[in-house]
C-alpha cells in the first residue's frame, strides 16, 4: 500500500517536473542540487584505451593532501615498473612508484595540475617502452588481512589516496580498531557532467571493486556495505549486480542529480543521516570509498601492486573522439587530449576535472596525478557579463549543504571574513551549484575560495604573531636573568674586596686597633657563614654545638643556592654568552683585571681562586657595561 | 525620617564594605587595556614606533602617553583597531607602509658573513643562529621581518627578501572586474563551469 502510494508520488512529481524542473528536488533526501546536461555519452561511445606508454612521464612528489615525499632515486638511475621512487617517513603522505620502466632524466620543478600554476618538484622519467616490472613489490601473500593495522600498512605502502578527487591518503582514513565503522559506502555516483571514468571502471572491473570492498569490510569488521550508483548508469548497475551475486553487498541506485557524489550528500541519501558540521564521516560510523580506490586496494592486497595508473576520462566539446583511458600516472594532459582528435588546435586552457568543480589550467602540458579523473577540452565561449546580485535566492535553494550563499557573497565581497567564517564557509564543498543557478552570473564559488584562503592566512598570521610574542618575552626574560646573575657576581666581588682589605688591615696591625678587631670579627663571621666552618677554635662545648648546627644550616643553604645558578639557556644563547664573555675577557685583561690580579696573589687562603674568579667576573661586567654604553652612544 | 536615615546609612556602610572587599578580592593584575592593545599589534617587535617592542607601546597607549598611529607594520587596520580600543580619534599613519602585502624575511648572505654576532643581539625574537666567527643564518619561520638586523650588520650581508610563494602560502585570487571581464580565456582559475555555461546548460 505504502509502496504504491510512494510510487504514485514519484510519478506525479516526475510529471510535474516537465513544467517545473526543480520539482525533482523532492525525489531525494538532501537539500538543493541542480540538473545540468551531462554529455556522458560523448566518452562512453568510444572504447577504453589501455597500454599507452608516453615518452616522458612527470611525477610530482606530492600528489595527495599532506606532506611532500622525498625522491629515493637520483638522476640517471634506471627504474623498473612498480619500483618505489619517492617516500617520506613524516606523517601524512603516500609514496610514489614508477609507472613503467625507464631512466630518471631529471628531478626538477615542473608544472602540476593545480590552480596556482606553480612549478613543483617532480621526478621526470624517460620511458624505454620495455615495461619491465617488479612483481609483488609490496611483498604480500595474497590473503585478506583480518586486522585494520595490517590493511593500513599495505594501503600506505601502495601509495593509495582517495581517487574521487580529494586525494586524502587512504591509510589515514581507515580506523585503527575494528568495529568503529558500521557502514561502508561505495561511491559510484559520479555526478559531474562529462566524466565517465568510474562508470567505465564499474562496467569493466566490477568484480575487482567488489573484492576490494570485501577486503575493507573484512579487515575493519564492517557489517553493512552499500553501493550507491546514479540511475543514469544502467550498464554499470547491471555489471555490478552480476558481480555482487552471493555477497551481502546491497546495490542502491540513486537519483541522478548534481552533486549526488559528494560524501555528505551520498551519506544523507543512502543512510538518511547528516554528518555534523566540523565532523568527519568516520565520527558517525561511516566510511565512504570511491570505486577506483577500492580497485586499487584490491590490487595492492591481492597482487601486491602499487597505484601506478588510473582511469581518466578525456572528453569535451572540442574533441572528435573522446574516450576513457587507463593512463599511467605522469602522462601529459595535452598528449592525451591530442589522441582524441581535437576539432581545433588546443591553444585554449584544458580543464582538470569536470565542468562544475574543475579548474582551467595555466599550462596544458601537466601530468595526470593520482587525483585526476578528467581532462576536459572545451573551447572557450563568450560568457555573459557579471551583473549585480538581485537577491533572488536561487543560490540558497540550490545549495546542497543548506548554507546561505548570498550572505556569504556579501560578506566575502566586503572582506568581513569573521562573519563569513561564522556562516560556515568551511563547510562549503565548492560544488558550484550556487554560481550555476545565479541569474547574474556572479562567480560565487570564487568568492568563497578567496574567503577561505584569506581566513586561513589571517589565522596563520595570528599564530606567527603569537610565536613572535612568546619568543620576544623569552628573550626579555633571558636578558633579565643574565642581568640578575651579573649583579649577583658584582655583589660577591664587592664582598670579597671588603674582606681582603679587612684581612690586610688586621695582619699589618695598624693604629686603629678597634676597627681592625671589628673587621676581623666580621671576617670570622663571614667565613663561618660562607666557608661552612674552617674555624674550629672555639673552646666551649655549647659554642661548638651551636657552630655545628650553624654549619649544617650553611651547608644546606649553599647546596640550595648552587643549583639555582646554572640555568638552561638554548644552545644559541649559551654560545652567545660564552663568546661574549671571551671577548670581554680579552678587552679587560690589560686594563682592570691587571690591577686586580696581583692583589689576589697576596691572599693565601684556599678560597683565593674563588675570589679571583669573582673579581674577574666583576671586571668583565664592568667592561661589558661600558661597551654597551658606547654602543648605545654610537647608535644614538 | 530617622528610620529612613538609619536604613540608608546602614545600607551605605554595607555596600561600602562590599565594594571594598570586592576591590581587594577581585583585583585585576596589570592593565587589561594594555593587554587588549597588545593583542591587536602585529608583534614584529620592530621598534618603529619608538618603543622597544610591541608591549611597551601597548602600555604607553593604555596610559595615554602615545599616539595611535605609530605602528607601521600594522598599517591602517591596526591603527583603527587601537583607536577603537582606546576611544580616541583615528589618525593618518605617520609613515605609509610599504605597498607589498607579502611578508619579508631577512636573509644572510652566508659567504659574506664574518660572524660578528651583532645581528644576533639585535634580533628581538632570537631568530638568528650562529656564534662568534661562525656563519650566521636566519630561521625563516621565526623571522618577523622587523629589519632590526639590517643596519647593525657591518658588512651589509643581510637582505630583506619577500617570502617565495609556494603551495602552502598561495591563496585564491579575489574575483575582480578585470578577471571576470575577459572571461578566463587564459590563466584564470575561475570555476570551469563559468566557461561552460552553454556546454553544461540547464537540462529542461
Amino acid at each position: 500500500m505504502i509502496q504504491t502510494l510512494s510510487a504514485l508520488k514519484v510519478s506525479l512529481i516526475k510529471w510535474f517536473a516537465r513544467f517545473y524542473p526543480m520539482a525533482k528536488r523532492n525525489l531525494y533526501h538532501f537539500h538543493g542540487g541542480i540538473f545540468p546536461q551531462y554529455h556522458k555519452e560523448l566518452s562512453l561511445s568510444h572504447p577504453l584505451k589501455r597500454g599507452i606508454i608516453p615518452k616522458i612521464l612527470v611525477l610530482p612528489l606530492r600528489q595527495h593532501l599532506g606532506i611532500r615525499t622525498e625522491a629515493k632515486v637520483k638522476v640517471g638511475d634506471r627504474v623498473l615498473k612498480n619500483q618505489c621512487i619517492a617516500d617520506t617517513k613524516k606523517g601524512l603522505s603516500a609514496p610514489i612508484h614508477a609507472p613503467t620502466s625507464g631512466k630518471v632524466i631529471a628531478i626538477e620543478p615542473r608544472y602540476k595540475p593545480h590552480p596556482s600554476g606553480l612549478k613543483k618538484l617532480s621526478i621526470v622519467i624517460e620511458t624505454d617502452g620495455l615495461d619491465e616490472c617488479i612483481d609483488n613489490v609490496l611483498d604480500v601473500k595474497g590473503n585478506i588481512p583480518n586486522d585494520p593495522l595490517a590493511l593500513k600498512e599495505i594501503v600506505h605502502r601502495a601509495g593509495i589516496v582517495g581517487m574521487g578527487g580529494a586525494g586524502f591518503p587512504t591509510f589515514a582514513k581507515l580506523p585503527e580498531k575494528p568495529g568503529i565503522v558500521k557502514n561502508l559506502l561505495i561511491n559510484g555516483a559520479e555526478c559531474e557532467p562529462f566524466i565517465t571514468c568510474d562508470d567505465m571502471l564499474m562496467q569493466t572491473h566490477a568484480d575487482e571493486i567488489i573484492k576490494g570492498a570485501q577486503i575493507v569490510g573484512q579487515a575493519l569488521g564492517i557489517e553493512r556495505i552499500l553501493f550507491g550508483i546514479e540511475d543514469n548508469k544502467q550498464k554499470a548497475i547491471q555489471a555490478v549486480t552480476k558481480a555482487c551475486e552471493n555477497t551481502h553487498i546491497e546495490i542502491r541506485p540513486v537519483m541522478t542529480v548534481y552533486p549526488m557524489g559528494g560524501q555528505t550528500q551520498l551519506i544523507q541519501e543512502l543512510l538518511g543521516m547528516e554528518v555534523p558540521s566540523e565532523h568527519h564521516a568516520i565520527d558517525v560510523g561511516v566510511l565512504m570509498m570511491n570505486v577506483a580506490t577500492l580497485r586499487a586496494i584490491y590490487h595492492a592486497v591481492i597482487h601486491g601492486s602499487p597505484l601506478i595508473s588510473r582511469f581518466v576520462t578525456i572528453s569535451g566539446l572540442g574533441l572528435e573522439e573522446p574516450f576513457n583511458a587507463e593512463a599511467l600516472l605522469g602522462t601529459s594532459f595535452l598528449e592525451l587530449a591530442e589522441m582524441a582528435a581535437p576539432k581545433q588546435p588546443i591553444n585554449y586552457p584544458l580543464i582538470q576535472g569536470g565542468p562544475m568543480m574543475g579548474m582551467a589550467l595555466h599550462e596544458n602540458n601537466v601530468p595526470i596525478i593520482k587525483t585526476t579523473n578528467c581532462v576536459l577540452a572545451n573551447p572557450p565561449e563568450p560568457v555573459e557579463p557579471v551583473m549585480p546580485c538581485i537577491r533572488c535566492g536561487e543560490c540558497m535553494d540550490a545549495c546542497p549543504i543548506n548554507l546561505l550563499p548570498q550572505q556569504l557573497y556579501w560578506h566575502s565581497r566586503n572582506h568581513e571574513f569573521d562573519r563569513v567564517e561564522k556562516l560556515k564557509v568551511f563547510d562549503c564543498i565548492e560544488c558550484g551549484c550556487c554560481s550555476f543557478v545565479c541569474p547574474s552570473h556572479i562567480p560565487l564559488v570564487q568568492y568563497y575560495r578567496h574567503a577561505k584562503s584569506a581566513i586561513k592566512e589571517i589565522k596563520h598570521k595570528e599564530a606567527i604573531a603569537k610565536l613572535a610574542q612568546k619568543r620576544h618575552e623569552f628573550k626579555l626574560e633571558r636578558l633579565a636573568r643574565e642581568k640578575a646573575e651579573r649583579d649577583a657576581k658584582i655583589k660577591a666581588k664587592k664582598a670579597a674586596v671588603k674582606q681582603k682589605t679587612a684581612q690586610s688591615a688586621s695582619t699589618k696591625g695598624s693604629a686603629s686597633a678597634a676597627a681592625a678587631a671589628k673587621a676581623a670579627a666580621m671576617k670570622q663571621k663571614k667565613q663561618a657563614a660562607s666557608e661552612s666552618g674552617t674555624e674550629t677554635v672555639l673552646s666551649a662545648r655549647d659554642n661548638a654545638i651551636a657552630l655545628a648546627k650553624k654549619r649544617a644550616q650553611a651547608a644546606k643553604d649553599s647546596s640550595k643556592k648552587t643549583p639555582q645558578i646554572p640555568h638552561k639557556p638554548t644552545q644559541v644563547t649559551r654560545q652567545k654568552t660564552i663568546e661574549a664573555d671571551r671577548q670581554m675577557d680579552k678587552n679587560t685583561k690589560p686594563s682592570e683585571a691587571g690591577t686586580e690580579v696581583p692583589k689576589d696573589k697576596s691572599s693565601t687562603t684556599d678560597d683565593a681562586s674563588k675570589r679571583r674568579a669573582a673579581a674577574i667576573a666583576a671586571a668583565r661586567q664592568k667592561a661589558k657595561k661600558s661597551a654597551q654604553k658606547q654602543e648605545d652612544l654610537h647608535e644614538a | 525620617m530617622i528610620a529612613a536615615l538609619i536604613i540608608f546609612l546602614a545600607m551605605s556602610i554595607l555596600f561600602g564594605f562590599l565594594l571594598g572587599y570586592a576591590s581587594v578580592r577581585l583585583k585585576v593584575e596589570g592593565n587589561p587595556l594594555a593587554e587588549q592593545i597588545n593583542q591587536v599589534l602585529p608583534q614584529t617587535q620592530c621598534g618603529q614606533c619608538g618603543f622597544p617592542g610591541c608591549k611597551p607601546y601597548a602600555e604607553a597607549l593604555a596610559a595615554g602617553e602615545s599616539e595611535v598611529n605609530l605602528c607601521i607594520p600594522g598599517g591602517h587596520k591596526t591603527m583603527i583597531e587601537i583607536a577603537e580600543i582606546t576611544h580616541r580619534e583615528p589618525k593618518e599613519l605617520a609613515e605609509t607602509p610599504s605597498e607589498t602585502h607579502q611578508k619579508l624575511v631577512a636573509k644572510i648572505d652566508e659567504s659574506l658573513c664574518i660572524g660578528c654576532v651583532h645581528c644576533i643581539k639585535a634580533c628581538p625574537v632570537d631568530a638568528i643562529v650562529g656564534a662568534t666567527k661562525k656563519m650566521h643564518t636566519v630561521i625563516e619561520q621565526e623571522c618577523t621581518g622587523c629589519e632590526l638586523c639590517v643596519p647593525v650588520c657591518p658588512v651589509d650581508c643581510i637582505e630583506m627578501i619577500p617570502e617565495p610563494i609556494a603551495l602552502h602560502n598561495w591563496s585564491w585570487p579575489e574575483p575582480s572586474q578585470q578577471t571576470r571581464g575577459d572571461l578566463n580565456r587564459y590563466g584564470s582559475t575561475e570555476n570551469a563551469h563559468l566557461l561552460l555555461k552553454n556546454a553544461a546548460g540547464e537540462n529542461k
